[in-house]
């Protein structure tokens, strides 16, 4: 019998009702470190399946476009031992999202290379299944010529040179990817670049609870306790129970209040009150948030509506080039004051040396902090800050390049002259040399756009092997 | 009255790479009437602060949380050359400024 089936078994009542379904979130970012009391309470109360979402787009496009985890492998393996040995502890599910940062097959891999070692070295035995979430560049390529791919937001419409570009081209995979993985038998399933709330939602989808719940349950605890107050990242319980469903954080001191678990769903979200998954609409217009007692909250009236069209969410990222950048700082009040004019003046004066000994194109962007480094705030700084921080960066076909550049920028930003200048030493606080670093390959998103498909099940294949 | 005298939380963040969304939650139901019905709280307004166009920009009341949502296009794909902050984490500043 799979996992799936000893689960519906369990919850199924004489008189065809479906038992409470108790759900433990255990990380909504794991490799971060997962905080243990707070697990051991959620495994106590005996979940029927453990969750954990493993990445998101929000890192920006170096992890898509490089292959790279954002996790350190020792505190992703840390993680991966901990929600593997409760989960074959209890012997239910584990689901396991958007696996290694961004989902596509370099993270795939490098998660799964842990989990098998994990397994072994822990005498753990199960099914792995694992589900890619590359997509076929053949595919989306013809996508595109049909018309059916559109921006998602300020991006300019896909390509297939965009298509072809990207170093990897990914898409968020919905609930039929993980209930497929369900019905081959699977124990642990762990999935590339997935929806956060199909990590969450595939097994009560599977299990017959309806969908409005179950979607509107999985998209608030796949950040665990971010949606209690004061909020955390502790292990949250959700429990759905009919037409509604129960928020309970496994940390005692973090609540969930109705106040905090409405302001949740808004969070990171574009539209508050729909979120579009590959197989249709969740619409929280109707929810209602109601406090049982001053730690837990129950949520109801999220409507599910079934797409007549499916689609899939693509991620892609392609090369911009090789990137170094300066890093100083700045205490002189009129070299502050003239920051502004004195690195556009430097830059020029950099382009011209370097123009005879360096053969790559390259782009320079310079940062004030203390000015407007964050923010390109719509007016000028009122009063002049003590101190500012300098951050030049060069993006130029090879690393060599870019280091040449910002070296260049550095000499000729410290011994810059400028009217009214008395600090003739140098313009500039190095915290340590050389304050010149080479970063490594620079990417941009290329690809975030929404394409129609006909077929989900070809799109996301699923492997299954004993361990 | 400034914002913050009436707002508890002031937060931005991106809601994926092309779209910037702050989110005003307020202290209570008087709080939110007021920033619902103030001007420097329109989208012509909210655009002025970030550069933007008009119609770049939404603001989405959202009554079971006191809170309001402004929503707008990002001047540059997170993460790409010469953006300033790949989360959006930190773009709340021109509103703190208000007054309502």
């Amino acid at each position: 019998m799979t996992a799936l089936e000893r689960l519906r078994r369990e919850v199924s009542g004489p008189d065809g009702k479906l038992a409470p379904l108790r759900i433990l979130a255990a990380s909504g970012q794991l490799g971060y470190g997962i905080p243990e009391v707070a697990l051991a309470e959620g495994v106590k109360r005996r979940p029927h399946f453990i969750g954990c979402d493993m990445g998101s787009i929000d890192p920006g496009p170096y992890y898509l476009g490089s292959g790279q985890l954002a996790t350190s492998e020792a505190m992703t393996r840390a993680d991966l031992v901990k929600v593997l040995k409760a989960a074959r502890a209890l012997d239910v599910p584990l689901l396991l999202g958007t696996a290694g940062t961004a989902g596509a097959a370099p993270h795939l891999e490098k998660t799964l290379a842990l989990v098998r070692d994990i397994a072994k070295t822990e005498g753990l035995h199960f099914r792995l299944a694992s589900i890619r979430a590359d997509m076929p560049r053949d595919r989306v390529r013809a996508a595109v010529r049909a018309g059916r791919v559109t921006p998602l937001g300020a991006i300019a419409p896909l390509t297939e040179q965009d298509v072809d570009e990207a170093t990897h081209l990914v898409a968020q995979m919905g609930i039929e990817a993980f209930q497929r993985a369900l019905d081959a038998g699977a124990d642990v399933v762990i999935a590339g670049r997935a929806c956060d709330t199909a990590v969450f939602a595939a097994i009560p989808a599977a299990l017959g609870y309806p969908l409005g719940p179950a979607l509107h349950m999985a998209k608030i605890i796949e950040c665990c306790s971010i949606c209690t107050t004061p909020g955390g990242r502790d292990a949250l319980l959700g429990t759905l129970d009919g037409d509604s469903f129960v928020i309970d954080s496994m940390n005692p001191i973090r609540h969930a209040t109705p106040m905090s678990v409405a302001a949740h769903s808004l969070y990171e979200q574009g539209d508050p009150y729909r979120v579009i998954e590959p197989e249709g609409v969740l619409d929280t217009r109707a929810a209602r948030y109601e406090a049982i007692d001053e730690h837990r909250c129950r949520v109801s009236g999220g409507q599910w509506t079934p797409a007549t069209q499916f689609t899939v969410k693509l991620e892609g990222a392609v090369r911009v080039g090789e990137r170094a950048v300066l890093l100083a700082g700045c205490a002189d009040p009129a070299a502050i004051a003239a920051m502004k004019d004195i690195l556009p003046a430097v830059e020029k004066n950099v382009r011209e040396l370097v123009a005879p000994s360096v053969r790559d194109a390259f782009e320079l962007h310079h940062r004030v902090y203390g000015i407007d480094g964050v923010v390109a705030w719509p007016t000028a700084v009122q009063s002049a800050p003590r101190e500012v921080f300098v951050m030049v960066e060069c993006i130029a076909g090879s690393a060599d390049t870019a280091k040449s550049v910002v070296t260049v920028f550095k000499q000729y930003l410290l011994h810059h002259g400028f009217p009214g200048r008395i600090s003739t030493g140098g313009n500039l606080a190095f915290p340590f040399t050389p304050p010149e670093v080479v970063c490594g390959t620079a990417y941009r998103f290329n690809v975030y756009h929404v394409m129609q498909v006909d077929d989900l099940e070809t799109l996301f294949p699923v492997t299954l092997e004993t361990l | 009255m400034n914002l913050l005298d009436i707002a508890r939380v002031v937060r931005s963040k991106n809601a994926g790479p092309t779209t910037l969304t702050i989110d005003l939650l307020f202290n209570d139901r008087a709080g939110y009437d007021r920033a619902l019905n103030a001007t420097a709280l329109t989208p012509t307004a909210v655009a002025a602060l970030y550069r933007l166009r008009a119609d770049q920009v939404e603001v989405i009341p959202y009554p079971p949380a006191l809170a309001i949502k402004i929503v707008m296009d990002r001047a540059l794909v997170a993460g790409d050359p010469g953006d300033r902050d790949v989360y959006g984490a930190q773009q709340h500043g021109p509103l703190l400024g208000v007054t309502l």
